[in-house]
């Protein structure tokens, strides 16, 4: 850790742990100007203004709103949305050939889910990519609330049943996942810098 | 036709236009606060700068920082064409609804 009046850091700069995990939250894009933004806010109107205490909580405030903000960055999902699709498809397919085989009693209802599963992992990949448009995007957030549904059915009726199944547990929890990743990142803009230079 | 820019996106355009070529995050954090009277996060506005340059309404450049920064780059921010175009729409839009309007609105009887 720097002494408290290096050149890395003056009196005037934050907590230079929090500094840090700033640093470290951040994409290498926005280390510098973010970062550099706040600790000038910092030294030149919160501190003066402020005093040291409530100063630094000021700056532990805007850390807690920066940390979130990945999770507001719909691109950053996107490849885990390509992902989990694929694994959706391949579980729809698979359950429905397997409904099909078994043939178990009502077994028509469970096999026309499975490719309800299927179309939903065969339209977020087509429409991901092929960029179909926030429109389209923003329908499948209907297929997104289903899996979510199919998936917590799932796991409630498997971790209360007599019979535990480790598939169901794992495609129940991926079906959740895949429904989340759509929510969060179908049908909105990708965040991104339209750097000039 | 495109999506109508919310109310604090057209806050960050205009404050990205009135601040014209000093318009780096800092300087903007301090202009969207000046009008709402209350301390806006830097998370807020730094969000919205990302939506609004990823649907081409902004584009930015790095410039260098300075002492006070750590010497830090500053990341300016211009308003494009497209961005000027969308807040002329939305201000079309709002004035032609105020319009109809009596103001100040007073509660249903």
């Amino acid at each position: 850790m720097a002494p408290q009046d290096s050149p890395l850091n003056p009196p005037t700069a934050p907590p230079r742990w929090a500094e840090v995990l700033l640093e470290r939250l951040l994409t290498a894009a926005d280390r510098q100007t973010l970062v550099g933004d706040l600790r000038e806010e910092f030294a030149e109107a919160v501190l003066p203004q402020r005093g040291r205490l409530r100063a630094d909580l000021w700056y532990l405030r805007q850390v807690a709103s920066l940390a979130i903000r990945p999770l507001l960055a719909p691109a950053r999902f996107r490849r885990s949305l390509l992902l989990s699709s694929v694994f959706t498809l391949l579980c729809g397919c698979w359950l429905a050939w397997m409904e099909s085989l078994l043939r178990h009693p009502d077994y028509l209802s469970r096999f026309a889910i499975d490719l309800g599963i299927a179309a939903v992992g065969l339209a977020t990949l087509v429409t991901s990519l092929l960029h179909l448009g926030l429109r389209i995007e923003r329908v499948l957030w209907a297929g997104a609330v289903a899996l979510i549904a199919i998936g917590a059915q799932a796991f409630i009726h498997n971790a209360t049943s007599a019979n535990f199944e480790g598939f169901v547990l794992i495609v129940s929890l991926a079906l959740i996942a895949q429904g989340a990743l759509m929510l969060l990142s179908l049908g909105r803009p990708a965040a991104r810098h339209g750097s000039a230079s | 036709m495109a999506e109508i820019l919310g109310a604090f996106e057209q806050a960050v355009l205009l404050a990205i236009v009135s601040l014209g070529e000093n318009a780096y995050g800092r300087a903007i954090l301090h202009q969207v606060q000046e009008p709402l009277g209350r301390e806006v996060s830097a998370g807020s506005v730094y969000t919205t700068l990302d939506r609004l340059a990823s649907r081409g309404l902004l584009r930015s450049w790095l410039a260098e920082g300075t002492p006070v920064r750590g010497g830090r780059a500053r990341r300016y921010y211009a308003v494009t064409p497209a961005g000027l175009r969308a807040l002329n729409q939305a201000h079309k839009i709002i004035t032609a609804m105020w319009r109809r309007m009596e103001w100040p609105l007073k509660t249903a009887r």
